[in-house]
């Protein structure tokens, strides 16, 4: 074993220092010394390329086996692969299934498998029974019709779970539409490809990929390289080479201009944004360590510039990051991520253009160049401590081709990165005005916003998807308006379904009385109206009352919590609106007020009327009947939505008004029941004193 | 100040016995009650340095949940000397790592760096025990982020929610009963007054435990720690007392609804002894047998063999007063609820009216061996393990002699534990349902 020795080019400055300082920030002593070195290796005739890495610390050892094989299209039978891999390890032609368990367990040792990957581990003392089992398994597989049949119903099943899940959805809708359908890294099973595969299918995949032609076994741990040989060249050696696999696919391209993709998913409390473009890029492309730089200042992590600008400065999400893939076989991708609250995803979408479109105009500055070799450096050498990081090198070297002092050369490699190699890879590879902007998220709270992104000056186009990466038609709840309908005819019918003009207008005053909770805390409503412009609303718990509002012709007051203030003149003539018994009946041919489309609401059809600037209505197409309104609040910078449902009508005098409302904000929620409502009685001009 | 040395006598307790690493340490306590590990390992030129706070979600009142977390985030803000918002950027510029993370119990900040910023981890973890900024500006920023991760891990997540359907099952009093993460309206609610409190009352020196493992000299290390920790003023010691509960005696049944969700769950849980109890230690022998590995009786049953569920689980879930001893499972195809809930008792009564058989139980020994084995594998894990062990064991060398508690563990007592906990009218059951959209 030959082992290098070199000294890591941290700048260091040695002196000592009898007291202590903490206002600067202690110097790093001088670099330690690292040691790498040289696992051994040594091929079976078939192909199979085995790197042994001994390290007699702990009294264990780990078997890695990988295929290098190129991806592998699997068209309509997809999920063959991951059948097949399901299927291995279950047991062998020559030990049951059960006792295969059995012996894996008792040995206190791990084992999986994958459809062109397998891997175990265990103490060391079991080592050469380890390899015996996990060479049979992987070679002589066992497959049955019986544990086909399981497997395909557990895929189909974990399909299911994953139905709703939002990140899942833009996961799978964002490499279809990167790759396209039909390439192996965009395809993606369907409950119907699985049901329409067959035992023979999975076998056949198995026969084709599981093959040693460019195969590698990594084997890390306690134990001597003459014995690995040994068991190895027992135990592998009816592998069977196979047929070369092609890697000759469809060359996906990137889009022409920068698109949103967006994938509606009712049930989603945040958006998962994804903003990806393909790229070409080798781990031996000179272009590599400057583009894991850029990479790394753009959103390479918790000090990228991502995650300071959407998490740190703007709260939107809890991390968001940027990577870049590289491959040998072909095309892979650019993309930054983070799930985002609702009400945010248009600015989050603003956001990653921006940092994106800074690193490719603006050069990096000398800190953040620095700071960011500096991270690699660190990261370089505390892998160091893991012995498999010794045998995951060798590997990277054979199979990404890279020249054999490429990790003697790394830290000089990342130090040589210069300012422009960092933009000019970002121009290159963070493609701000060809990307795809694949968004799965609440369409009913986000898409209003989003049509209206725009980046340097040209609005984004939206294309919608389903989750299954077809193009489909704009989703439903802002459309099927009758053409012509204003906001008076849906006030007019509004009036109608409680109960007409007349009936309203026989109302001189109204008193309700209702009883709520929030978290547990019960809570009574009164709210006392009357046709002359008087108004009172008060909510107390067990008797006290925590706040008042109060309107009296053109004075008006809130009080909260003991506390009272005159409202101003702005805020009164707001509230004579909101005050009268239907308002509705004032707002008629208002032109300020305008019909905004059509939206669900708990599942039903509703129009959208724009009140004012910051308040909505929605009424049922069907009934009528006002089911919500929803008022935006601006806080300390940030956007709250407060919603009210109106449910439950009953006739009152002739009028049918809601006995049911409740109130949202964020995670609060207070529902009150009306117990008492009353027409043109228990109300007198005191009460609005 | 007490120094101690370990050293493990070897035990031969059975024909199979694993010459692990030992785990070299050394102990003391500084004058303000900081308690310091040192851990020396000179085979890489890494080093971990970290603190833990004796402090976790269930240090808080009625209407103020989620405090703990809710620091894990605010103290990486800044501190009198740290700029605001450069934490991040010096470990990272200095080629180290970071993070927290924060249970009911106990609140955990590390660093990992090239040993030659040994003083660089020990200055950012004294500056944030002395001084930590804690102004609105970062609360507010923190409050918004902490809801970000709430909607990311919790509600927005497949099964996201399932600790939290049972935990509020299982405990009525007991501050256990509410998420670890807390209630937003309750982090919405608390003034920065509150937060400043807070930070005084349990972040305290003689509240914690400093870890500095790896590649270090001991002298060199103990005088540098003294420079930066020695000055910070300790606080009064803590009372702690929190409700306790009263013992299940008869099973519930509850339903919880996630709408992340299409294949529903079956959650069974048990109320267990905490931290430190030998029958948690059998507890978790009882995991393995039932989901641990293939042939593990619940999988195999359930999963391979009847094929009604398509994931089983058991977990033996330990925290420092009750611990919780789960079972759940996803039912495969048209299987109900009450099937999976039916099978796993079926397993569980086995336990509780025989004795395992011999050759299941040398496989829970050689598990157990794997897993002590593995535990040690890198520095920073070995610095975790020191620090929690001292400070919620009491009991630091158990990094070294926790094998021996499970050596020791006979057939009859995996026996004894089943029928003193897991009885089924000892149990919550939650049903947790998918939440249907009105379409």
């Amino acid at each position: 074993m030959k082992n290098i020795f070199f000294s890591l080019l941290f700048i260091c400055s040695l002196g000592a220092v009898a007291q202590i300082d903490r206002s600067t920030q202690p110097k790093p002593g001088p670099a330690p010394e690292i040691n790498l070195s040289e696992p051994e290796t040594f091929t079976l005739k078939n192909g199979l390329k085995v790197i042994v890495v001994e390290n007699h610390k702990l009294p264990r050892v780990s078997y890695t086996l990988t295929l290098d094989n190129p991806p592998i299209a699997e068209g309509e039978k997809t999920g063959a692969a991951a059948l097949s891999g399901a299927l291995l390890g279950k047991g062998s032609a020559n030990i049951s299934k059960d006792d295969f368990n059995e012996e894996v367990d008792y040995m206190g040792a791990r084992m999986n498998f994958g459809s062109q990957y397998a891997s175990a581990g265990g103490l060391s003392q079991y080592a050469e029974r380890i390899l015996e089992l996990l060479a049979d398994a992987a070679i002589h597989p066992n497959f049955t019709q019986e544990e086909f049949e399981k497997e395909q119903d557990i895929l189909i099943e974990s399909l299911k779970t994953n139905e709703k899940s939002v990140e899942a959805a833009a996961g799978k809708v964002s490499r279809a539409l990167l790759y396209g359908k039909d390439h192996p890294k965009g395809e993606f099973e369907t409950q119907e490809s699985i049901e329409g595969i067959t035992l023979a299918d999975a076998k056949a995949f198995y026969n084709k990929a599981f093959i040693p032609n460019n195969a590698y076994l990594v084997v890390v741990g306690d134990v001597d390289y003459k014995d690995i040989k040994d068991w190895v060249t027992t135990y592998f050696k009816d592998w069977k080479k196979g047929a070369a696999l092609s890697n000759d696919f469809s060359n996906p391209e990137n889009v022409a201009t920068t698109e949103i993709n967006f994938v509606d998913m009712p049930n989603a409390v945040q958006s998962q944004v994804i903003v990806e473009n393909l790229v070409d890029l080798k781990m031996s492309d000179p272009d590599y360590f400057p583009a894991l730089m850029a990479n790394q200042i753009l959103g390479g992590g918790g000090e990228g510039r991502l995650f300071l600008n959407l998490r740190e400065d703007k709260g939107y999400t809890y991390g968001a990051y940027s990577s870049i893939n590289n491959d040998k076989y072909g095309k892979t991708s650019f993309s930054a991520s983070a799930s985002v609250r609702n009400m945010v995803t248009d600015s989050s979408v603003v956001a990653f253009l921006e940092e994106i479109d800074k690193i490719r105009q603006e050069p990096v500055t000398e800190k953040d160049l620095k700071n960011t070799k500096a991270k690699y450096i660190g990261s370089f050498v505390r892998s160091l401590e893991q012995p498999s990081t010794i045998a995951r090198f060798a590997l990277n070297k054979e199979t990404e081709g890279l020249p054999e002092d490429f990790y003697q050369n790394y830290l000089s490699k990342i130090n040589a990165v210069t300012i422009e190699d960092v933009q000019r890879v970002a121009k290159k590879y963070f493609l701000s005005d060809n990307a795809r902007i694949v968004i799965a998220g609440k369409g009913s709270e986000v898409l209003e916003n989003l049509e209206k992104v725009s980046f340097n000056g040209k609005t984004i186009p939206v294309k919608y998807y389903d989750k299954n990466a077809n193009n489909v038609a704009k989703p439903s709840y802002e459309v099927a308006m009758p053409e012509g309908l204003t906001a008076t005819d849906v006030f007019n019918s509004y009036i109608e379904a409680v109960g007409g003009q007349e009936a309203v207008a026989g109302i001189n005053s109204i008193m309700m009385l209702g009883e709520g909770s929030v978290q547990g805390t019960p809570l009574k409503l009164t709210i006392k109206k009357t046709s002359n412009n008087q108004y009172l609303e008060e909510i107390s718990v067990m008797g006290n009352v925590m706040s008042k509002q109060v309107l009296n012709g053109d004075s008006g007051s809130v009080s909260k919590q003991g506390q009272t203030m005159n409202l101003p003149a702005e805020q009164i003539k707001a509230l004579k609106k909101e005050a009268a018994i239907i308002p509705e009946m004032a707002m008629l041919g208002d032109e300020t007020i305008t019909l905004k489309g059509v939206e669900k609401v708990d599942g039903k059809d509703a129009y959208v009327i724009q009140l004012t600037d910051a308040k909505k209505a929605f009424y049922a197409t069907e009934s009528g009947l006002k089911l919500k309104e929803e008022t935006t609040q601006q806080m300390q910078g940030q956007t709250f939505v407060q919603t009210m449902l109106f449910d439950d009508y009953k006739s009152v005098g002739g009028v049918l008004f809601p006995h049911k409302l409740s109130q949202s904000m964020g995670p609060q929620n207070i529902e009150f029941t009306f117990t008492e409502i009353k027409v043109n009685e228990g109300v007198s001009d005191a009460d609005f004193q | 100040m007490k120094k101690t040395f370990f050293s493990l006598a070897s035990i031969l307790a059975m024909s199979l016995t694993i010459q692990a690493q030992e785990v070299e340490f050394e102990e003391y306590d500084l004058d303000n009650g900081l308690h310091v590990i040192l851990h020396q390992d000179n085979t890489a030129p890494v080093v971990t340095t970290s603190v833990m706070y004796h402090v976790g979600g269930k240090d808080r009142e009625d209407g103020r949940t989620g405090f703990a977390h809710f620091f894990e985030h605010l103290l990486f803000e800044g501190t009198e000397n740290i700029e605001n918002g450069k934490w991040f950027e010096i470990v990272s510029s200095n080629g180290g790592t970071n993070n927290a993370n924060t249970s009911q119990d106990r609140t955990y900040y590390y660093e990992v760096f090239p040993s030659n910023n040994l003083e660089l981890g020990l200055w950012m973890e004294s500056e944030r025990m002395l001084h930590p900024i804690i102004k609105q500006d970062g609360v507010d920023t923190q409050n918004e982020v902490v809801k970000e991760e709430r909607r990311l891990r919790y509600d927005n997540s497949p099964y996201g929610q399932f600790l939290f359907a049972i935990s509020e099952q299982l405990f009525k009093n007991h501050p256990y009963k509410d998420p670890n993460v807390g209630y937003m309206e309750d982090l919405d609610a608390a003034s920065l007054q509150e937060f400043q409190d807070y930070f005084k009352k349990y972040y305290k020196p003689n509240n914690a435990v400093l870890v500095v493992a790896g590649d270090i000299e001991v002298d060199e290390t103990k005088k540098m720690i003294e420079d930066y920790f020695g000055p910070i003023p300790s606080g009064p010691e803590l009372e702690r007392s929190y409700p306790t509960e009263a013992p299940i005696t008869e099973a519930t049944r509850t339903q919880f609804y996630d709408s992340n969700i299409q294949v529903p769950a079956i959650l069974t849980a048990y109320r267990t002894p905490g931290y430190g109890d030998r029958d948690a230690y059998v507890l978790n022998m009882i995991s393995s047998y039932l989901s641990d590995g293939k042939s593990s009786k619940l999988y195999k049953k359930m999963v391979d063999d009847e094929k009604k569920a398509l994931q089983i689980g058991a977990i033996n879930l330990e925290q420092e007063d009750y611990g919780m001893y789960i079972i759940f499972g996803l039912p495969l195809g048209e299987t109900s609820l009450d099937t999976l809930l039916e099978g796993m008792e079926e397993e569980i009564a086995k336990l509780r009216n025989e004795l395992i058989s011999e050759s299941d139980y040398e496989k829970l020994q050689n598990k157990a061996e794997t897993n002590f084995v593995n535990s040690n594998s890198s520095v920073s894990g070995i610095a975790n393990t020191l620090a929690r062990n001292y400070m919620l064991y009491d009991d630091t060398n158990l990094i070294n002699s926790e094998i021996e508690i499970y050596r020791s563990i006979t057939r009859e007592e995996i026996k004894e534990v089943a029928n003193k906990y897991l009885k089924p009218n000892q149990r919550v059951e939650v049903e947790y349902l998918p939440k249907k959209e009105e379409q």
